[in-house]
């Protein structure tokens, strides 16, 4: 299995249970714009997508 | 992949070939999308073709930078339909996962890997993707067959998936084979860990030595699961020093409370957490932490008071997480009445979230511990 954290473990009702694994980094981490990310805006992404002809690559993460 | 994957200058190269698209999926504002797309882990990749909406290529987890470019080639092909043979049988395959058949998904996978010629490039993606398929308990004997006949002999990233999906599933074995199986895919990813010449991101390593714990600790070796633990720490704390900013640093915090925990020594991630929350004062996930340590070491009051503080930054479905830690919390200092409306809290917040963001299964846990606590 490669590295992944289920979405079901983002909702464990766990009580004080390890947070085990990094998921994303923290959210204030400002990425140096290797690649052109639209942030959350699928719409915005869209449209650009049907302009210019190509796919769309998504990458859906999670701040923990 | 944020701090390690996404910022290689090697991708720059790569910037014209989509267009680019992150989503928060903790966010309320892309619940839509989470409806059209679901995802069930972090990180996952999609490749949607804009015109028909359709996901027509679906990766679940981490990936090096070669890998990703691997991704987006096969991305590309599966949208304008170019490839024959096993190339065209891999998109037909990624094209089924894309809408969330499972099961042909995974036959098309499996036909692919049969049809292709041993050097076949696409061959390690195909394995990656069924082994991910195959990951649920009820496949177990499959994906740890699946895993042994494909473990390659090179050491590569692609062993360490391999590796590390066949003792996911060895653990999942019921019987004699268990044994024998756990013991063989923990070899493999114990030679992993330590191995130079696989390229990957450094938290990507950490998750190995995860692994290698839960191995030992499924064995029944709290000694074994103890001392690995210590090694992994040491290994985080290494990672840690070289990080070049406090963000990258931060990147290896999770790993790091869980290594302090497994190796019984909770308090060594204390002042790790603290210096992360004073470094970033924005970010829920220090004090979130926090409040995990501080309770382990019976700190209960500033356990408390990190929830709190968690609890004014976080946003969605995390939330849920931080509330019944609280409740945790609470009960181990042994109030249970504020247990309980932390619990009833994080309940009505739950029910209030996106249906995308939330699972009936989360609610129903959340009503039985709430039932439990009386």
């Amino acid at each position: 299995m490669r590295l992944a954290h289920t979405v079901a473990a983002s909702l464990a009702i766990a009580s004080a249970g390890v947070l085990a694994g990094s998921c994303a980094g923290p959210p204030a981490a400002k990425r140096a714009e290797i690649l052109p990310f639209i942030a959350d805006d699928y719409a915005r992404a869209l449209g650009e997508a049907k302009s210019r002809k190509l796919p769309i690559f998504v990458e859906a993460w999670a701040p923990w | 992949m944020r701090a390690f994957v996404f910022t290689d200058r090697a991708l720059e190269r790569q910037a014209g070939r989509f267009v680019w698209l992150s989503i928060d999926t903790e966010k309320e504002r892309n619940a839509t999308f989470l409806e059209k797309y679901p995802i069930e882990a972090y990180p996952t990749m999609l490749v949607i073709e804009p015109e028909g909406e359709q996901a027509i290529l679906r990766w679940v987890g981490s990936a090096t930078v070669r890998q990703l470019e691997k991704l987006f080639d096969d991305g590309e092909r599966a949208m304008l339909g170019r490839g024959s043979g096993a190339d065209a049988v891999l998109a037909a395959a990624d094209r089924l996962l894309g809408a969330g058949k499972k099961a042909e998904a995974a036959a098309a996978y499996k036909d692919a890997i049969a049809k292709a010629p041993a050097e076949w490039p696409g061959r390690d993606r195909a394995v990656d993707s069924l082994l991910g398929l195959l990951s649920a308990p009820a496949s177990a004997k499959e994906c740890v067959e699946t895993a042994r006949a494909e473990l390659p002999r090179e050491r590569t990233p692609h062993y360490a998936n391999v590796a590390m999906a066949g003792l996911d599933c060895a653990a999942a074995l019921e019987g004699p084979e268990k044994k024998p199986a756990v013991a063989e895919f923990e070899a493999a990813v114990r030679s992993a860990v330590g191995e130079p010449r696989i390229e990957m991101p450094a938290d990507d390593r950490a998750g190995l030595y995860s692994v290698l714990v839960d191995a030992r600790k499924e064995a029944g070796d709290e000694a074994g699961a103890k001392a690995t633990a210590t090694e992994w720490l040491a290994f985080l704390d290494a990672e840690a020093a070289r990080a070049p900013s406090a963000q990258a640093r931060a990147v290896f915090d999770s790993f790091r409370l869980a290594a302090s925990i497994e190796a019984g020594d909770p308090s060594h991630a204390i002042p790790i957490l603290e210096r992360s929350e004073k470094d970033l004062p924005g970010d829920y996930n220090p004090p979130a932490r926090l409040a995990i340590a501080y309770g382990e070491v019976g700190r209960f009051d500033e356990a408390l008071a990190a929830a709190d503080r968690a609890l004014k930054l976080v946003y969605g479905p995390r939330k849920i997480r931080l509330y019944t830690t609280k409740a945790g919390i609470l009960e181990k200092k042994g109030d249970k009445e504020a247990a309980r409306a932390a619990l009833q809290e994080a309940l009505r917040y739950a029910q209030g979230l996106p249906k995308a963001q939330v699972s009936p299964r989360g609610i129903e846990a959340l009503k039985a511990r709430l039932a439990k606590l009386g």
